[in-house]
């Protein structure tokens, strides 16, 4: 079948069938990647992606169920070559590991902040405590997503050597 | 229903690295024109930050801006041999091979330029991408300008090699001695962690794990961090939830979903808390030792020794699960004894001890 579907902003028309999970045409029809074909049975949010605002396990939904829905994906949290608060925030923490998870924390977030979470740790763990990451043990994403709501801004040029900028004991 | 609080610790040492020798990782590192410099190995950055820490490592053995080091790892094809990222090694021995390429690029960029300087290279040093006469700043030329130098003037790609290789451990046949020590670098670390158990339903819950880890040197304290975190929280796993047996490592019998594998969540995160210890090693980069796998090894036994301090029983098998504590509780209640299970003895050695080998004056030198 044909049917449209709204994706960062932009109109797409697809051909599949009615049942094809939402996850594998934006995978494979659509070319946006960002979204990650984790479990493919809703345990692990790797492939979360707003539906209308909501956060929602795109390889549970087939297609023809959003149908004229608005889908918004990482590809769409800032402008080409921009990055979102929570995206600098991601990155100023090390949220990020293998970061495969990453894209699912980051949408399931995108929402809760936009829906006026705060800061506070054991509120963002019950809203993201479906989301499983295997390599940081959510510090560091609890860290970035409470930054992220407090709003503080971060200098991304003193992030990358971890708070080290020479190694001690150096013998120059 | 009653929640008991009980406290328990537990300590482990660790050889980081891979420890039999005999596994090489290379780097090849050369200096461009505009002073950057292209740094190629094959350590594979699976999210640990090999590539964040070995571009520190050769940032500041050449004396260059970080951001000026680009690290390639996209094909282990055509970049320098790499053994593996196995055994915590990419910082052991993947970051000493690109230390002692950095450090012929380094010697060469300061002959070089001792030539254009008219200065002996022994008075010369690198800052910030600029070699500088020691004592008289104003004399100084820029790194890419010696490679400047070099490729239009001598003729020379500016570049260094380092492999990071020691010969395979070995015994006398004849005595058994050991003829060639194993290495590794000996971490240690311990953690402590406090559970709140349900003696009715045999839940616990982990309320606050402190952890304590010897890394030599943190290179980059943040990743270390990560690490430290992330092993936690798979070392609660491995106490609480996660049970791959009994036929590990075939999954055959393993739950196939996340609803049969329990993977910890956020709502599972205890109280978290890192304390990083720099112990140097005689012959890891900048003392460097390891963090990687043995993140994740000293929680199950403290959560065990935690839930004994509550509720008075050991559970000697993992994951414990609220089943097995039950089973526990009702074997004391009826005043059956308890299973003990007993681990693999370990005798020591004194002639076969790794750290017996690994004295200061033992300290391993790699080929060149
Ligand atoms: S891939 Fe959709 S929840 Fe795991
Ligand atoms: S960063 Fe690897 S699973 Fe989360």
């Amino acid at each position: 079948m044909s049917l449209n579907i709204t994706v960062n902003g932009t109109s797409r028309t697809v051909n599949a069938e009615p049942l094809t999970p939402l996850l594998h045409v934006l995978r494979e029809e659509l070319d946006v990647l960002s979204p990650k074909a984790g479990c493919q049975n809703g345990g692990c949010g790797t492939c979360t992606v707003l539906v209308d605002g909501e956060p929602r396990r795109s390889c549970l939904i087939p297609i023809s169920a959003v149908e004229g829905a608005e889908i918004r994906t990482v590809e769409g949290l800032a402008p080409p070559g921009q990055l979102s608060t929570l995206q600098e925030a991601w990155i100023h923490h090390y949220a990020a590991q293998c970061g495969f998870c990453t894209s699912g924390f980051l949408m399931a977030a995108t929402a809760y902040l936009e829906n006026g979470g705060s800061d506070d740790h054991a509120e963002i763990a019950t809203a993201l405590g479906g989301h499983v990451c295997r390599c940081t043990g959510y510090v560091k994403i609890l860290d970035a997503i409470s930054a992220a709501a407090r709003g503080d801004s971060f200098d991304l040029t003193t992030t990358a050597a971890g708070l080290r900028t020479t190694i001690k004991g150096v013998d120059q | 229903m009653a929640m008991h609080r009980g406290r328990g610790i537990a300590a482990i040492e660790y050889p980081t690295g891979m420890n039999q020798n005999g596994d090489p990782s290379q780097a090849w590192i050369k200096l461009k024109m505009d002073g950057r410099v292209d740094v190629f190995a094959g350590t594979v950055d699976i999210g640990q930050g090999s590539k964040t820490v070995h571009s520190q490592i050769v940032a500041d053995t050449l004396g260059v801006p970080m951001d000026w080091v680009t690290m390639d790892t996209s094909n282990t094809d055509s970049s320098a041999f790499c053994m593996g990222t196995f055994a915590s090694r990419g910082t052991f021995i993947g970051g000493n091979a690109v230390r002692l390429a950095a450090e012929k690029v380094r010697s060469r960029i300061l002959e070089i330029g001792g030539e254009l300087l008219e200065i002996d290279p022994g008075d010369l040093e690198i800052i910030d991408g600029e070699v500088i006469a020691k004592g008289s700043p104003d004399k100084k030329i820029g790194v890419g300008d010696i490679a400047g130098a070099a490729t239009f003037v001598k003729g020379e790609l500016i570049s260094g090699q380092g492999t990071a290789l020691k010969d395979y451990a070995t015994l006398d046949p004849e005595t058994g001695a050991v003829t060639i020590p194993p290495h590794s670098a000996i971490s240690y670390a311990a953690c402590a962690v406090e559970v709140e158990v349900d003696e009715e339903t045999g839940d616990v819950r982990v309320i606050k794990m402190s952890q304590v880890y010897d890394v030599g040197c943190a290179i980059n304290p943040t990743m270390v961090e990560g690490q430290i975190e992330g092993g936690a929280m798979q070392g609660l796993g491995l106490g609480l939830l996660e049970n791959c047996y009994p036929y590990y490592p075939s999954n055959d019998h393993r739950g196939g979903q996340f609803g049969s594998y329990l993977a910890p969540s956020m709502e599972d995160l205890p109280e978290l808390e890192c304390i990083i210890l720099e112990n140097p090693s005689a012959d890891g980069p900048f003392g460097a030792k390891a963090i990687g796998e043995m993140a994740n090894n000293a929680q199950p036994p403290a959560i065990a020794s935690a839930i004994y301090d509550a509720v008075g029983v050991w559970v000697t098998e993992l994951p414990i699960t609220p089943e097995k504590v039950l089973r526990a509780l009702e074997a004391k209640a009826a005043g059956i004894p308890e299973s003990v299970t007993t681990g693999k003895v370990v005798r020591y050695d004194e002639a076969l001890s790794i750290t017996s080998h690994q004295s200061a004056d033992a300290a391993v030198t790699f080929a060149v």
